[in-house]
């Protein structure tokens, strides 16, 4: 075993874990497929890059609030008013891509430019078992790893969070007791949006993004997700990482051309056996 | 207090309600009584804001409410107990409770709960179990804990007593009534618990989507109900 492609493994997955949080917090919540978020999490990533000449800090804060506002507006104004007149996942799938194509329009016509990627503080260089790897790999790592477990946290031990499960679990008796469902569907919508950022934040700083990345992201985020179990956070994460190593050995071994054979052909066997994730979907497609 | 008047509600093509007139003044306990499929749920949802009528108005507080959100409602001091689907079931029974009295303040919400919690103790002893574990009729008192917790000032309860023992929906009625008297809630409650009439003020009957009669409870003729529930 070649302990470089395992690292580069670990450290791809949990890069990828974080769209695939992001689909699996609007999901287990709004029960919507939402296949912009990579393109939202993409276009969101071109304007850091525009404005990381004024400052890193200020490009990513610039990319933050657009993912944010992007996802509420479109939940507020657009998916939860379909969903109130009784849409389908049929419409949501068309909905949404329709969606991932006007971002990705937005993204050529503003951004005019093939590829980026993005130069951000390296944070030095870490060793772990005698391979030297960047700071800010490590970084992304672990930022996923406690995304997750703060996101978890909360649901169990704050009031908001305990507003969110109970709108997740039974939206009508949610309403009648008060809660504003509309609000946290928009929040939920906000947070998956700003998710994806993020990932696709370290994947044009580790490597680099271009138009199509949002589509990729959103493609491998619901893949690794449905694989994890669809709306299951853990399992999202577990999965993120397996799917990761997968890449990494199998490019490491076969060369890359073989990656997406090997990946998929997994995903395949995977759902074969376990059509409802490896740890299981909390709510069923 | 709560005026339903020449409401009409359809599913699709079939009309479930038809002109129907409905009120209940406050601090009065009110029955709906009436048949499987009479469209006792489909008036008490349409009261809450679930489904939109198709002719008619609904006034609570002399206001206008049928344009407004199931939101707003509640924000006006109503609240629904729906027949199914009345409990959070991945939420243990605490939970369920503090997410019943969400919209209240933290010490009013402790007080709300514990006051819950006297009237079923049952619900106090299972406070950190899962609702989708209980029992059926435990799964009904939390029900109605929710509703309660939420310091609503009117009350639409759909069918409690279903899946309650015999004993229990005495006690039931026993709790709604000493509730009613001691906090002044208004308390429309559907059933098919001949039982109802001992607690109600009033008792609407209801059949095929149409109101049949309207009685205050003391010159209620018990035969009319019998022959309701039986359907004839
Ligand atoms: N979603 C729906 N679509 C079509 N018809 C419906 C729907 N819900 C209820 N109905 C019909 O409307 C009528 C009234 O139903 P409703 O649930 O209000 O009756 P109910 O008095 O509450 O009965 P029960 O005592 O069985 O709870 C019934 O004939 C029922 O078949
Ligand atoms: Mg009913």
């Amino acid at each position: 075993m070649n302990l470089d492609a395992g690292i580069t493994g670990i450290i791809m997955g949990g890069v990828l874990s974080l769209p695939v949080l992001g689909i699996a917090v609007i999901y287990g919540m709004t029960g919507i497929t939402n296949f912009a978020v990579g393109t939202i999490g993409v276009f969101c990533t071109f304007m850091t890059w525009h404005f990381l000449s004024q400052g890193a800090l200020l490009g990513i804060l610039v990319g933050l609030a657009a993912s944010f506002g992007i996802g509420y507006v479109i939940q507020w104004f657009l998916l939860t008013p379909i969903s109130e007149k009784g849409g389908d996942s049929t419409l949501f799938f068309i909905v949404t891509m329709c969606l991932g194509m006007v971002f990705t329009g937005f993204t050529r016509v503003l951004f005019p430019r093939p590829d980026i990627s993005l130069l951000l503080p390296r944070m030095g260089t870490v060793s772990i078992m005698g391979v030297t790897t960047s700071g800010l790999k490590i970084f992304a790592f672990f930022f996923a790893l406690s995304a997750l477990g703060l996101i978890r946290l909360s649901e169990r031990h704050t009031s908001v969070g305990k507003s969110w499960r109970a709108t997740s679990q039974n939206l009508k008796l949610a309403k009648i007791v008060g809660i504003n469902t509309a609000r946290v569907f928009a929040l939920a919508s906000a947070t998956g949006c700003m998710l994806a950022f993020v990932g696709a934040v370290f994947w044009a700083a580790l490597y680099n993004v271009n138009l199509m990345s949002g589509w990729n992201l959103t493609f491998l985020g619901f893949i690794i997700a449905v694989v994890g179990g669809i709306g299951n956070i853990w399992g999202g994460m577990l999965s993120a990482l397996v799917m990761g190593m997968v890449m990494s050995y199998s490019g490491h071994i076969l060369g890359g051309m073989w990656q997406s054979v090997v990946l998929y052909c997994i995903v395949i066997l995977v759902l074969i056996i376990a059509p409802r994730g490896i740890l299981g979907s909390e709510r069923s497609l | 207090m709560l005026k339903v008047s020449g409401l009409t509600v359809n599913y699709g093509a079939t009309s479930a309600l038809k002109n129907v007139d409905f009120y209940a003044y406050q601090g009065e306990i009110v029955g709906l009584a009436g048949p499987n499929g009479a469209g006792k749920t489909t008036l008490l949802e349409t009261i809450a804001g679930f489904l939109k009528p198709r002719e008619g108005e609904i006034h609570l507080l002399d206001r206008r409410i049928d344009g407004l959100s199931v939101l707003q409602r509640r924000m006006m001091g109503m609240v629904l107990v729906p027949q199914e689907g009345n409990v959070f079931p991945d939420m243990t029974v605490r939970e369920n409770l503090d997410v019943g009295a969400i919209l209240s303040h933290k010490d009013i919400r402790e007080r709300l709960i514990d006051e819950t919690y006297q009237l079923f103790p049952i619900l106090h002893k299972r406070a950190t179990q899962f609702a989708v574990t209980l029992s059926g009729g435990e799964q009904r008192m939390l029900a109605l804990g929710i509703g309660l917790v939420s310091n609503a000032s009117i009350l639409l309860i759909d069918e409690p007593s279903t899946g309650l023992a015999p004993k229990m929906v005495t006690r039931l009625f026993e709790t709604l009534d000493a509730i009613k008297e001691s906090t002044g809630k208004t308390i429309v409650l559907s059933e098919q618990n001949i039982g109802v009439t001992e607690i109600a003020d009033r008792v609407f009957g209801i059949e095929a989507g149409e109101i049949r009669f309207c009685e205050n409870t003391e010159n209620l003729d018990s035969e009319a109900v019998r022959d309701l529930y039986l359907g004839k």
